[in-house]
């Protein structure tokens, strides 16, 4: 099983934004995030899907770039002091995790294969 | 190079797409960006993800879900976004690689494939698909979003 903890931050989160190029403010006002009756701002979903990428490309190599497929799902979310623990078994199987419970699940694989 | 930022509508810069609006079956138009050494690198870096894992035959080669950064930029171009969309799901299909020394020159496109309401809640799922000026496919992706009230 390969493993990735990140320890979330409102830093880890703006950064993301950058690139992302968005201005949802579900992301970056804290104060909103808590109106709507979460814990915090949130992570990008698609940020969180990028580390159980990452695994993905460690543990099917060369292939991952032109046979691969991933599937995320979402269910919870990651804000800011979560340790978020994202794992994918051998068989591809995803799951993420804070202290709260599963946040992600979804799978990667090789196809044409 | 192409930022994220340059190619898709931010949210609160426009009137926003209320539910109603979006079509099934629409056709989300072409959108020409590059993906240059310069943004993989930046990408790498936003999901803490090193630069040396990424390799193909000794090449350099881009985290095909660089691409991800983009794909609302399809959606959002015909459906300007109102504030608080949330992500639901995701598939992606790696089909080609992006190689990482060079800038690459993509276009994507896409189609709205349902709108639904369940649980009280408002869905939305388009599909995109990503391509060299070649018509060579890179990408394909299909996207669930949750569509506040």
């Amino acid at each position: 099983m390969l493993e990735k903890k990140i320890e979330m931050t409102q830093a880890i989160i703006d950064q993301y934004g950058v690139i992302n190029g968005d201005n949802d403010t579900i992301h970056y006002d804290d104060e909103l995030a808590k109106s709507r009756g979460f814990r915090g701002t949130l992570a990008h979903g698609l940020n969180v899907m990028g580390y159980a990428a990452g695994l993905a490309a460690q543990m099917y190599g060369d292939r991952w770039f032109a046979e691969g497929e991933l599937y995320t799902k979402w269910i919870a979310p990651v804000c800011p002091g979560d340790q978020l623990v994202v794992t994918m078994d051998d068989d591809g199987t995803i799951e993420g995790r804070v202290a709260q419970g599963t946040t992600m699940i979804g799978y990667a694989r090789l196809v044409n294969s | 190079m192409t930022r994220p930022s340059e190619v898709k509508p931010r949210e609160g810069d426009q009137p926003g797409t209320p539910y109603e609006v979006f079509e099934i079956g629409a056709e989300l138009p072409d959108m020409a960006f590059s993906i240059t050494p310069q943004i993989n690198t930046e990408y790498l870096e936003a999901i803490d993800e090193q630069e040396k894992n990424y390799s193909l035959n000794g090449r350099k080669v881009c985290a095909p879900n660089v691409l991800s950064v983009y794909l609302l930029a399809v959606l959002y171009r015909r459906y300007p976004p109102i504030q608080g969309i949330v992500v639901y799901d995701q598939l992606w299909k790696w089909r080609s690689p992006i190689f990482a020394d060079e800038t690459t020159d993509l276009i994507a496109s896409g189609k709205v494939t349902e709108k639904f309401e369940k649980r009280g809640r408002k869905w939305l799922r388009f599909s995109a698909q990503f391509r060299k000026t070649d018509g060579t496919i890179v990408a394909e992706a299909n996207h669930t979003l949750h569509l506040p009230e």
